[in-house]
């Protein structure tokens, strides 16, 4: 992951600090990283649930035959549709288009919603995607997702069942579920930013330690630091969900086909607990 | 405005008041004393979008000149403003709001400054340049069917919107769709406007309760596209050049009305209610 914070750090130039802490300090440096990358894990799932969710809901409240999120991946320079929902929306998911391209990319790239009655007269217009779907919509909307910084994507409703077209009460409602997205969206961002958090602690503490003429920090200083921040961390409701963290990061050092057992395991149990509390979503909550 | 010396009396003194006279009471304005005869000669609308296609037809030859706002290439510099080699929309969006302009104020130069594109997407800085630049020429109608949600752009914004109306330019904001603040449309300097849905031009109303003053037709909207081509489309974007126009018409028959003054006429010659024989 690259870190922001050696882009606007004053001490950008000293950036490797890491490499010169003891072998001790890595290791713990490491499980603090894994930790992290498994809560992200966990959270990011529940952060694409919460946009599935956004699309249900889409749906069903404007009885229309599609709604689905693309969210932009500034890798390719691409749309890409994550979720979908509606008779006519489980084609688009992991389809993706140019950022400018189409009704997608031009929201995208204007931040402005827009709506469309005869979107089938406008023959470029999500042509594209329309080829690969094999549904042409009639009538669409298409809202930005804001967040505080930008523009990070586009909510797309299609076809409303009992209309030829969508009002101005439409546009504005599909704005307030685009927002639900987009707050979503930037909290799972944050949890992606620990790992540049965690490197921008490593290299202030090295440079504090240079700057004060002392050895580098040492295993037993970062991990005071790390308990410092952690206080608190595991005492709420969400203990056992920790649990199950600190369990899933154990099985890391399974050999392969544990690892499958493991895994099968979990799905039927998964599959069990939906089935018997369809509304929960924590472990031993 | 350039107050050197603070005599902020000196207009109101006995010998410098005619010069103070202004507009009729506001009942007696009606849509012919605003605009009657009005074409928009003499008034230049500067657009911030995403460029305008210069030789579309619904542009009907107005585009006079066009700009483009590059971004910083470093983070500490400031956006440049470049003049276009050719007059070029990226995506269709501001061809579609100097189309409405146009068909409103036929007569009316447009100046067409791309903030927009696929370079500088939503970016907060190119839009605060873009209308920097605007009012650096002051352009006496701006319509920005855009806005920021930028925080941090706030005071920015706060004092290019003071400049532009002490510059007694009227800058014509699309009100935005999503949830939350988003400038310069929610300032009490600029007139914000929302769709309405009159299949009608001439149909505006104003709304006594602030930020979103005014309301003009925005939804199923002819508008011009790229590559020469129209659709019909809807959206706040849409019903802000209709104010634009209307703003250039009564600003080309009088020339000399300030921001405030234009605000209160179109608040006077908005379409009466209750709106016979319609939705």
């Amino acid at each position: 992951m690259k870190d922001r914070g050696a882009d606007r750090g004053r001490r950008g130039g000293r950036a490797g600090g890491a490499d010169r802490l003891d072998r001790a300090g890595l290791e713990l440096l490491r499980a603090i990283a894994l930790r992290a990358e498994t809560a992200r894990r966990l959270v990011g799932e529940s952060g694409e649930a919460v946009l599935r969710a956004i699309v249900d809901a889409t749906v069903a409240l404007f009885q229309a035959e599609a709604a689905s999120i693309a969210l932009h991946d500034p890798a390719t320079d691409r749309l890409v549709f994550r979720v979908a929902a509606g008779a006519q929306g489980a084609g688009v998911v992991g389809l993706s288009v140019g950022s400018s391209e189409g009704l997608v990319g031009y929201v995208y790239t204007t931040g402005q919603s827009i709506a469309q009655s005869d979107v089938q007269r406008d023959a470029r217009f999500g042509r594209s995607i329309a080829e690969q779907t094999r549904y042409t919509p009639r009538s669409l909307i298409a809202v930005p997702l804001v967040d505080e910084q930008r523009t990070i994507g586009v909510l797309e409703i299609l076809d409303k069942r009992d209309s030829t077209s969508f009002s101005i009460r439409d546009i504005e409602l599909a704005g307030i579920f685009a927002h639900q997205a987009a707050v979503a969206i930037s909290a799972s961002r944050i949890e992606r930013d620990v790992g540049s958090l965690l490197g921008a602690t490593v290299r202030s503490l090295v440079a504090q330690a240079e700057d004060a003429g002392g050895p580098l920090p040492d295993a037993a200083a970062v991990e005071r630091l790390v308990a410092s921040a952690a206080i608190g961390l595991g005492a709420d409701d969400e203990f056992r969900l920790w649990e199950l963290v600190e369990q899933v990061a154990r099985v890391r050092s399974a050999d392969p086909a544990q690892l499958d057992l493991v895994i099968d395991l979990l799905n039927v149990l998964a599959l069990h607990a939906e089935r018997r509390h369809p509304r929960r979503t924590r472990a031993g909550g | 405005m350039d107050p050197v010396l603070p005599a902020w009396s000196e207009p109101f003194v006995r010998e410098r008041r005619a010069a103070l006279a202004r507009l009729p009471p506001l009942d007696q304005i009606t849509r012919e004393w605003a605009w009657d005869g009005a074409d928009g000669s003499g008034v230049t609308v500067a657009i911030l979008d995403s460029g305008v296609e210069g030789d579309h037809p619904a542009v009907g030859g107005r585009l006079v000149a066009s700009y483009r706002v590059e971004p910083a290439a470093e983070p500490e510099a400031e956006p440049v403003v470049l003049e276009e080699e050719a007059a070029v929309d990226v995506v269709g969006h501001g061809t579609a709001c100097a189309g409405i302009i146009h068909a409103i104020a036929p007569a009316a130069d447009l100046v067409s400054i791309r903030v927009l594109g696929p370079e500088n997407r939503g970016r907060g800085t190119v839009f605060a340049a873009g209308l920097d630049f605007a009012i650096e020429r002051r352009y006496p109608i701006v319509n920005l069917s855009l806005s920021s949600k930028s925080e941090a752009l706030y005071g920015a914004f706060h004092d290019l919107a003071d400049r532009a109306y002490f510059a007694g330019m009227l800058l014509v904001c699309a009100a935005n769709n999503l949830p939350g603040a988003s400038y310069p449309s929610l300032f009490s300097s600029v007139v914000s406007v929302a769709a309405h849905d009159v299949a009608d031009p001439w149909t505006f109303f104003h709304n006594p309760a602030p930020p979103v003053e005014f309301g003009a037709y925005g939804l199923d909207v002819p508008i011009a596209w790229r590559d020469g081509t129209s659709i019909a489309a809807s959206g706040n974007s849409f019903a802000a050049p209709h104010i634009a126009g209307i703003a250039a018409l009564i600003r080309s028959r009088h020339p000399s009305v300030r921001p405030f003054e234009l605000k209160a006429i179109l608040a006077a010659t908005a379409t009466p209610l209750p709106l016979a024989g319609r939705a």
